[in-house]
């Protein structure tokens, strides 16, 4: 049995790049990444390889052809995390600077954080207004059993999901700016 | 995305491709006058003028071809100036068959092997003019159509 270690790390829906690098100098000390769950990340010992990985959002969509043109073009899938579909690929098979990455036009890098915004943040935003917001101020307003409870609770989710609403909506926004202005 | 001003004197190529739409698809029984509508300016839109990826990959399937074949051909055309990755490609293959440029024709070893419609064809022809036109504009010549 191969070593192992599994870290905790919060990468958010507009967070893909750092993931991305994080990965790869994970994989550059030694570590490849072998599962991916929510935020616990499980690596196993290997050679020290500059491995380069990318992470494409496809939340379910992706089919056969999916996968086998991604194979065609050197890319090794292995594992699925939340809606996010993960490959690698040795950073010596790679020829150009083109090679390396899975989108080569702003504008389909574009679409893919438009999926996103529209798969993810909107939904969040729902739960927010509609679920969210409405609980906190019946608890608030007394007028549900431990309601003091549920206020810190419900309170501590608001500033959360205020943080990480804002978080992802500023970033989301510009990303989607600076892939517009790529080729 | 510059607003596309049609009068009869003027020679732009896309009254050209208005007309083909027109026989094509506004036939009553078809569709209606508002949805042809939609179609026209929403092929429009996205495809004129084409982005040079779309150029490369409408021009490569004029012969039946899968997406990796696609990048492979556009690469060694363009001597590796072009590269067209494997997200992007797959993206643009199916937003061009949803838009009816490219059909499905077969599949081998779980690739799909798509080629130009007769559609997509009259859409890559106006490209190719306008490209021919840029070109010999470029060169100090009179464009003559």
């Amino acid at each position: 049995m191969d070593e192992t270690k599994t870290l905790v790390r919060f990468f958010t829906i507009a967070d893909f790049e750092e993931e991305e690098k994080w990965l790869r100098e994970q994989h550059n000390r030694g570590w490849k990444l072998t599962n991916a769950a929510v935020f616990l990340y499980t690596f196993e010992r290997c050679a020290p390889e500059d491995v380069i990985y990318r992470l494409d959002y496809k939340n379910g969509e992706e089919n056969e052809e999916y996968f086998q043109l991604f194979r065609d073009y050197g890319w090794e899938y292995f594992d699925q995390n939340a809606g996010w579909l993960y490959f690698r690929k040795p950073a010596a098979e790679v020829e150009t600077e083109a090679d390396g990455e899975i989108f080569s036009d702003g504008l389909s890098r574009v679409e893919m954080v438009q999926h996103v915004v529209k798969t993810r943040m909107l939904p969040l935003l729902v739960i927010f207004l509609c679920c969210l917001l409405p609980n906190l101020i019946r608890s608030i307003e007394g007028s549900v059993p431990f309601a003091s409870f549920f206020s810190v609770l419900f309170g501590i989710l608001f500033v959360l999901y205020c943080y990480l609403i804002t978080y992802c909506g500023v970033k989301l926004a510009r990303l989607k700016k600076k892939y517009d202005e790529q080729l | 995305m510059t607003a596309l001003f049609f009068s009869k004197k003027s020679r732009n190529p896309l009254d050209k491709y208005i007309e083909v739409r027109y026989i094509l698809y506004r036939s009553p029984i078809y569709r209606s006058e508002m949805e042809v509508d939609r179609l026209d300016k929403r092929i429009q839109r996205i495809y004129v003028p084409m982005t040079e990826s779309g150029f490369y990959i409408l021009f490569c399937l004029q012969r039946p071809q899968h997406g990796y074949g696609i990048g492979q051909m556009v690469k060694m055309m363009t001597g590796g100036a072009l590269t067209i990755s494997a997200g992007t490609m797959y993206g643009t293959l199916s937003k061009m068959e949803a838009d009816g440029l490219i059909a499905f024709v077969r599949e081998e070893e779980k690739r799909k092997l798509y080629q130009i419609t007769p559609l997509g064809e009259e859409i890559l022809n106006l490209e190719l003019e306008r490209i021919e036109r840029l070109y010999q504009n470029s060169r100090g010549e009179i464009y003559h159509g």
